[in-house]
């Protein structure tokens, strides 16, 4: 393995975030600091110096950016106010942007207009999409079925799922391939891979990672509220439309009102909350924001509050103002799934899991006894 | 039985003494030796009180010998010296013996022991007392002049100093222009002052004082005479030779750049070039950098060449020191560098990052500038290779655990340090002492600095050792004041503490001469024979030609055979 320096590494990154390398002088207190570093994971000054250095290839093949759940401890500790934290969340973007193939991530972190560009082109197809084929409006009552016919979106839906699928896992692949490439000589079973499959899962669901960071859980806590909006929506609308999207009104106790309720409830909690901290700067994790976090909740918010409105205006038989505020609501719901999942900073939600069941397979790996034949080689 | 009248002194340096030895019973059982007329503790010897009383005693009993048995003769030979002087008493007839140092506080856990001890230094101090001699320093009337040689940075500011002191000043430089090494570059470290407009304005400095006499391509041929009066042959442009006398000589000859071997980091390679030489490429480039016509985007440098060296079977002398001003000027180059192109990607492999005191202000501001500090262990440096016509350089990083590293460099530095600069001739016409880094030698670094052991000879600037700018010239200054402080008082004493002849028996065989470091035997004529004869302005009673004679015809003043013999005799006898 060449680790051939990339002078220019650090000037490419500096367009991920309001931050320089350079500051950093490797003292190393940061990494003291961090409560999830340790020794097979030394972050964050080691990956500030690949950085700094120009090692590309070292960076792609850490893990540590996804490891890192941005306390801030360290930023606190740093002597030179080089803010590692925000760093290492320069870095998540900036290995999002290299996972992705299309080059789509690194044209949406580097600018603003192509992110902007990119939902306005799928929120247009969507709306061209209502524009040509909706359904006939009843005005009379609200008759969202057959304004836009359950069958029709849930297709509509496979199809949005299908994309965002081939997206975010041929990128969370090469994810696999980096992170991997870095452990030459080292034997890894499938059946070791299969194995710690189960990780995924739990970290996916609960950021388990996340709890053994400093005192305050508070952050993992409405974050983890998110995350279980956002899973119960998204289970709502990819499995259980049909009873999700009706004409009839569904009595308060019916699951599907209840989960919406809940879903939509943390969903516009968590987003608000986490806005109020952006715009005070509260606490290190939010002093620094870039676009990308902002596009991130603003659009989740926005869906949230567009899915309550329509549900609300069909409970007050509003039809038109149901159906429209029903088009604006995937007008942004669509681009953010599809364009903010596999390309933007939600891609997280896969890379993080990703990150801990790669280094377990690693760690796991790098335990298993050496085989005979091999041992006899190095005896030899 | 002598016929000698000594008083002996017996100080409890105010307990420091008589805590530990009972000075009591030392002044009873010396008290009827053999020439002892007065026997006496005392709280403090140097007190003024105690003084006086010693003076009294002196003058009243008609002493002849004096001993003061108390602290290190380091701290007050001269002290008590003096009191003899004042009484009427030859000063070299005083004898301290160190009770302190050598007694007390070495045997604190045994006073009947320790006491005993005392007793016999005492005793062998008195038998060196009875056969001490009267003897008298030799005065020497100093010429005010000084010569200079290098009139590098150290040299000239030296020069003008004196000059300014009133003293005239000969100023020899080897080359044709004056300015040394500086004289060749544009911006320095730490002030961004151009090299050659410091020389210049120095060199001004020189032109307006007339007591300054500068002779370029000149060298120093002979020297003889001794301290405070020199006399000296310089040579001037491979012909003329001038006789000059002075009174003490200024060493300023400089250092050389660290000049690598062919394949040293890659030395001769195209492209891999030393610190003097990128320094000119900057000094030459106007807008960007560029070297052999092409534009310099990445400058890796590769520190600690040709110093901090360790020994190895190929390399039996290595330069084991740090050259000090390499790390600083590196880092000052990289600023420069950025100044002129700030694209450019800068890689320091370096060891230990030395940019000591105001000078961290440079590191840190050439990190904060984008370059970028590797270090690399010295067991495992940076290999420099070509491939193509790429230059590689692979080192392991040691801020990643040492994992290999490859940078592709348009250019590589070596940060050479400094090396002695050759001046065997100078060396010998001075006999100056060089030492084991090839440096000329002061005395102590720390306290005698620019002093060698050659008296009215002192060493300034790099040629006692590698200094930045600021270092050479402090040097420079504190040999102007060593050599002022010599010359303003108008004379030197001699210490006549020397070696001497016994011309009866010296045979002159010519073993002394060769034992002498300081060249101070000559070969003299003594009623119709040649004899060894000792020049009193260069011995300095180190004694080594005595032991080599193999006619005992030497003995040193003031610690003659027959004396020590007599100190050791008494020292083993019975204590009653
Ligand atoms: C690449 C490089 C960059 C540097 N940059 C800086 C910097 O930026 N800032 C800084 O503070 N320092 C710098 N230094 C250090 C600085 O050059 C020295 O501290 C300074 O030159 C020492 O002055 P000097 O008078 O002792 O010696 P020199 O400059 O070497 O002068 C000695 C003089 O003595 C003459 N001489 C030698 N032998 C004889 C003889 N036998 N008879 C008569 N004359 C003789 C020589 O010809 C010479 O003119 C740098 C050094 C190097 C190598
Ligand atoms: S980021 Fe700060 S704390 Fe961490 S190594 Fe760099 S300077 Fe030290
Ligand atoms: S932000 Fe927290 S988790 Fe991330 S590197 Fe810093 S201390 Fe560690
Ligand atoms: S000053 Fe720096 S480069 Fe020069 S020898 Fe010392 S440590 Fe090495």
């Amino acid at each position: 393995m060449k680790n051939r320096v990339d002078p220019d590494l650090h000037r490419d990154f500096s367009k991920f975030g309001n931050i320089d390398v350079s500051t950093c002088m490797n003292c190393g207190n940061c990494t003291a600091t961090c409560s999830l570093a340790d020794e097979t994971a030394s972050f964050p000054r080691r990956d500030i110096h690949y950085l700094q250095v120009g090692l590309r290839d070292k960076l792609l093949q850490s893990a540590d950016p996804w490891l890192c759940y941005y306390c801030g401890d360290c930023s606190e500790s740093c002597p030179r106010d080089a803010n590692p934290g925000e760093i290492m969340m320069a870095a998540r973007r900036y290995l999002t942007s290299q996972y992705d193939w299309t080059g789509l991530a690194k044209r949406m972190y580097v600018s603003k207009a192509w992110e902007i560009g990119a939902i306005a082109f799928v929120g247009l197809i969507v709306a061209a999409l209502f524009y040509f084929l909706h359904g006939p409006m009843v005005t009379g009552h609200v008759e969202l079925n057959t304004f836009a016919p359950v069958e029709w979106v849930e297709f509509g839906d496979l199809i949005m799922a299908a994309i965002l699928s081939v997206f975010l896992l041929s990128n969370a692949y090469r994810m696999l391939r980096f992170i991997m490439s870095g452990e030459q000589g080292l034997r890894l079973p499938i059946s070791l891979y299969i194995k710690e499959l189960p990780t995924i899962v739990t970290h996916f669901a609960t950021q388990r990672r996340w709890r053994q960071c400093s005192a305050d859980h508070s952050h993992w806590l409405r974050h983890f509220l998110l995350v279980s909006g956002y899973v119960t929506m998204l289970t709502l609308i990819l499995v259980f439309l049909r009873w999700f999207q009706t004409d009839i009104v569904h009595p308060i106790w019916h699951p599907t009102r209840l989960l919406g309720y809940y879903a939509t409830g943390v969903l516009l909690y968590a987003t608000v909350a986490m806005m109020i901290s952006r715009i005070k700067k509260s606490g290190e994790i939010h002093k620094f924001t870039e676009p990308s976090d902002w596009g991130f909740l603003i659009l989740l918010f926005l869906t949230s509050l567009t899915g309550i409105a329509v549900h609300l205006f069909r409970i007050a038989d509003w039809p038109l103002l149901t159906y429209y505020t029903y088009v604006i609501h995937l007008v942004i719901a669509v681009p953010m799934l599809i364009v903010e999942v596999p390309f933007g900073k939600w891609a997280h939600l896969l890379y993080r899991p990703l990150a801990v069941y790669l280094t377990n397979v690693k760690e796991k790996a790098k335990a298993l006894p050496v085989k005979e034949e091999v041992k006899v080689a190095i005896t030899a | 039985m002598t016929d000698r009248k000594i008083g002996v002194y017996i100080c409890h340096c105010g307990g420091n003494i008589s805590d530990y030895v009972d000075v009591k019973q030392i002044r009873d059982a010396v008290s009827r030796d053999d020439g002892v007329v007065i026997a006496r503790t005392t709280m403090f010897a140097c007190s003024d009180a105690a003084q006086e009383e010693m003076i009294d005693d002196i003058k009243t009993h008609q002493l002849d010998g004096l001993v003061v048995a108390s602290c290190s003769p380091k701290l007050h030979l001269f002290t008590f010296r003096a009191v003899a002087e004042r009484a009427g008493l030859n000063p070299y007839q005083y004898v301290q013996v160190n009770l302190r140092e050598q007694d007390s506080w070495v045997h604190q856990h045994n006073i009947p022991e320790a006491t005993q001890k005392g007793i016999r230094l005492v005793r062998a101090g008195l038998a060196k007392c009875v056969l001490s001699e009267p003897l008298s320093t030799m005065r020497i009337k100093t010429i005010p002049k000084v010569l200079i040689i290098g009139a590098g940075v150290a040299g000239l500011r030296a020069a003008a100093s004196l000059a300014d002191m009133g003293f005239a000043v000969y100023l020899i430089e080897r080359s044709s222009k004056a300015g040394g090494m500086v004289a060749q570059w544009g911006k320095l470290f730490p002030h961004d002052r151009d090299g050659r407009a410091l020389v210049a304005d120095l060199h001004n400095e020189i032109k307006r004082r007339e007591n300054i006499t500068l002779f370029t391509s000149a060298e120093l041929v002979e020297k003889s005479g001794s301290v405070g009066d020199f006399s000296i042959k310089i040579r001037v442009k491979e012909q003329e030779e001038i006789s000059l006398n002075v009174g003490s000589i200024i060493v300023a000859t400089g250092f050389d750049p660290y000049n690598p071997e062919p394949g040293e980091f890659g030395y001769g390679l195209e492209g891999v070039i030393t610190l003097p030489q990128f320094k000119e490429l900057l000094d030459e480039s106007e807008g960007l950098l560029s070297y052999n016509g092409r534009r310099v985007r990445n400058i890796t440098y590769i520190y600690c060449v040709g110093s901090r060296q360790e020994q190895t079977a190929e390399r039996p002398n290595p330069n084991k020191y740090c050259s000090r001003y390499c790390c600083n000027a590196a880092v000052h180059s990289a600023i420069c560098a950025d100044a002129l192109d700030a694209e450019v990607n800068q890689y320091h492999l370096y060891r230990d990052m030395r940019t000591y005191g105001k000078n961290e202000l440079m590191y840190e501001r050439a990190g904060r500038q984008g370059s970028v500090f590797v270090q690399y262990d010295e067991s495992d440096p940076p290999l420099v290779e070509k491939t193509g016509d790429k230059l590689r350089v692979r080192v392991k990083d040691r801020l990643i655990g040492g994992e290999e590293i490859e940078i592709v460099p348009d250019l590589v530095v070596l940060v050479t340090g400094m090396v002695p600069r050759e001046n065997q001739k100078l060396i010998d016409v001075l006999k100056l002492p060089v030492g084991r880094d090839g440096f000329f030698n002061e005395i102590h670094p720390k306290l005698r600095p620019v002093e060698t052991v050659i008296d009215g000879v002192f060493i300034a600037g790099t040629s006692q050792g590698p200094k930045t700018l600021a270092e050479s010239v402090a040097s420079a200054m504190a040999a102007v004041a060593k050599s002022a402080a010599l010359l303003m008082k108008g004379y030197v004493d001699l210490e006549p503490l020397i070696a001497r002849v016994d011309q009866q028996r010296c045979i002159w065989c010519d073993a002394c001469t060769d034992a002498c470091p300081y060249g101070a035997i000559e070969k003299v004529s003594f009623e119709g024979k040649e004899i060894a004869g000792v020049i009193p302005s260069l011995c300095k009673g180190g004694g080594a030609c005595v032991p080599v004679c193999p006619e005992n015809a030497l003995d040193v003043e003031g610690y003659t055979d027959k004396q020590i013999t007599a100190m050791i005799d008494s020292m083993a006898g019975e204590v009653v």
